[in-house]
């Protein structure tokens, strides 16, 4: 490490870690590559919506003081993190890239924020997402929308998009993401990343900027799924202040991944994935996929989801219903100030009855009991979670009434927790996603089964091409 | 002429205080449509005993 300049992609956290355990580079070292990088992608990326220059510098000359006097706090002590600006971190706006919220400066620290800074990690700057986390890419907004580090044409998935095109490009080896309906694994899925969407629960979402109560998930986006273990053993645990968070002990993370896949039962969700529109690429990757691990010494099993229409029914019922809520008095007073496409998809929330809304949050009861008798005969799911390679920017869906997430919300409904990985490439060059899911709180199961994945499959050491990046 | 689900989501915008421009109303008609159509799987019974997902939990934070 040079620290001189982008010419590279930052380690992973588990890498620089151990390189500052060892003395071969310092937080402030790490710290000025992820701001060089940073500096030199940003225009062509948009992945951040602000650069925090001097406070990363001072927090790294602190870091580094820690470490030198023999105070390390720990493998994340010094390591740069990016959050999706929903996030709070004290004297910082917190804008959710919306107009509505450039004047909001924190005035504390989002519970997972001060984890991570007493983890002694370094803030490099606030992550576009989409408005609120919700509407879509759009073009009538304060910032521009993220673009993908693997070819900047096409869209980053969303919402947590600039969290997911910081991380493929190397400028963060871990971004911050939220997850309503699917919003830190599409980023990772199409940028080729790993994603955790944590057991709803699991993370506290104090002061996040909330979408809907009753779904949000709080959770890392990493290059690989060692560091999505390392930052959840920092994020997870009970905060009282969280009204959702659980009271559930946590374990070690980094002891599950040192366990094989020898024994595990996993269930291939092969006929729900074709419910879902899976395309030929994606389905064969993931028949690949759910081959290496029979390879590994898992057993196989394919198993039977609930008709995917339950799934969107209850997700939109409840989403839409709890947006509105929540964005109801600026939809009447100064709707103007919202993008079109997120103003849109918010009023409809209006046309969702209370009777559907409490319909919905009982289905989604008996729901979540199905998924969770799944677990009574296997370990791990494996399913999809996009239906194939990220789509073209600008041919996003713009229109008020968007297509349902077919893969990925439903465990935003059932809550369990699943991570979403690489599995392969398209054939123009897009990563494709493997998304594994395991019983509630159960994510040690999750990260043990993605990371022996991981290790056999091997697509981490690809890159995106930013050398070749259009000037 | 005028629909049901015209005058529905004419209705439940107007009573949420939130106004729609009027060359929007088409695309934000077609919209709440194609919502409904997702709901409608909702209306299917369900036993009395399946209660919300949600409910409150007080034991929640009690350590």
């Amino acid at each position: 490490m040079s620290g001189q300049g982008p010419a590279g992609p930052l380690p992973t956290i588990a890498e620089c870690g151990r390189r500052i355990a060892a003395g071969e580079v310092s937080p402030v070292e790490l710290t000025e590559a992820a701001l060089a990088r940073a500096a030199a992608l940003n225009d062509k990326l948009c992945a951040f919506i602000e650069i925090t220059a001097d406070r990363a510098r001072a927090a790294a000359r602190r870091a580094e003081r820690e470490i030198a006097g023999g105070r390390r706090r720990g493998p994340l002590h010094g390591v740069p993190y990016g959050l999706k600006d929903i996030y709070d971190a004290m004297g910082l706006r917190t804008t959710a890239h919306s107009r509505l919220l450039l004047d909001n400066v924190a005035a504390e620290d989002a519970c997972t924020t001060a984890r991570l800074e007493a983890a002694g990690m370094v803030l490099i700057g606030k992550l576009a997402t989409h408005e609120f986390a919700t509407g879509g890419p759009a073009w009538d907004l304060p910032f521009p929308p993220a673009r993908n580090p693997w070819n900047t044409d096409h869209f980053t998935g969303g919402s947590s998009s600039g969290s997911g095109a910081a991380v493929a490009a190397g400028i963060l080896p871990l971004a911050m993401g939220s997850d309503t309906g699917g919003s830190i694994r599409l980023p990772a899925a199409y940028c080729g990343t790993v994603g955790l969407k944590p057991t709803y629960g699991r993370v506290s979402r104090r002061g996040v900027v909330p979408l809907a109560y009753s779904l949000d998930t709080c959770g890392p986006l990493t290059w690989t799924v060692e560091d999505a273990a390392l930052a959840l053993q920092v994020l997870a645990g009970h905060d009282p202040r969280d009204p959702g968070s659980a009271d559930v002990p946590v374990p070690d993370y980094a002891a599950a991944l040192r366990q094989d896949s020898k024994g595990l039962r996993i269930g291939y969700a092969r006929a729900f994935n074709q419910d879902g529109g899976v395309g030929a690429e994606q389905a064969a990757a993931l028949d690949a996929a759910a081959q290496v691990l029979a390879r590994l010494g898992a057993e196989i099993v394919e198993v039977k989801l609930p008709p995917n229409d339950r799934f969107q029914a209850v997700c939109r019922a409840i989403s839409h219903s709890e947006s509105f809520a929540i964005h109801q008095r600026d939809l009447q007073t100064r709707p103007e100030l919202y993008a079109r496409v997120t103003r849109e998809r918010l009023t409809l929330g209006a046309g969702v009855t209370a009777g559907q809304y409490v319909r919905a949050q009982r289905l989604r009861r008996v729901l979540t009991a199905k998924v969770d008798a799944l677990f009574e005969h296997c370990d791990v799911l494996i399913a999809a979670v996009i239906p194939g390679p990220a789509p073209v920017l600008e041919e996003t869906d713009q229109r008020p009434w968007r297509e349902p997430q077919p893969l990925s919300s439903v465990f935003n409904v059932t809550g369990q927790p699943c991570i979403a990985q690489p599995c392969g490439f398209a054939a123009n060059g897009l990563p494709l996603s493997v998304q594994f899911v395991g019983r509630a709180f159960d994510e040690a199961s999750v990260l043990r089964v993605g990371h022996a994945y991981e290790q056999a499959a091997a697509w981490t050491a690809r890159r995106p091409p930013l050398a070749t990046l259009p000037q | 002429m005028p629909t049901d689900s015209d005058s529905d989501f004419a209705a439940a915008v107007r009573r949420a205080g939130v106004a729609i421009p009027p060359e929007r109303r088409a695309e934000m008609q077609h919209a709440y449509e194609r919502m409904q159509a997702l709901l409608k799987v909702l209306d299917e019974p369900l036993a009395y005993e399946d209660e919300p997902a949600q409910l409150p939990r007080y034991d929640r934070g009690r350590r």
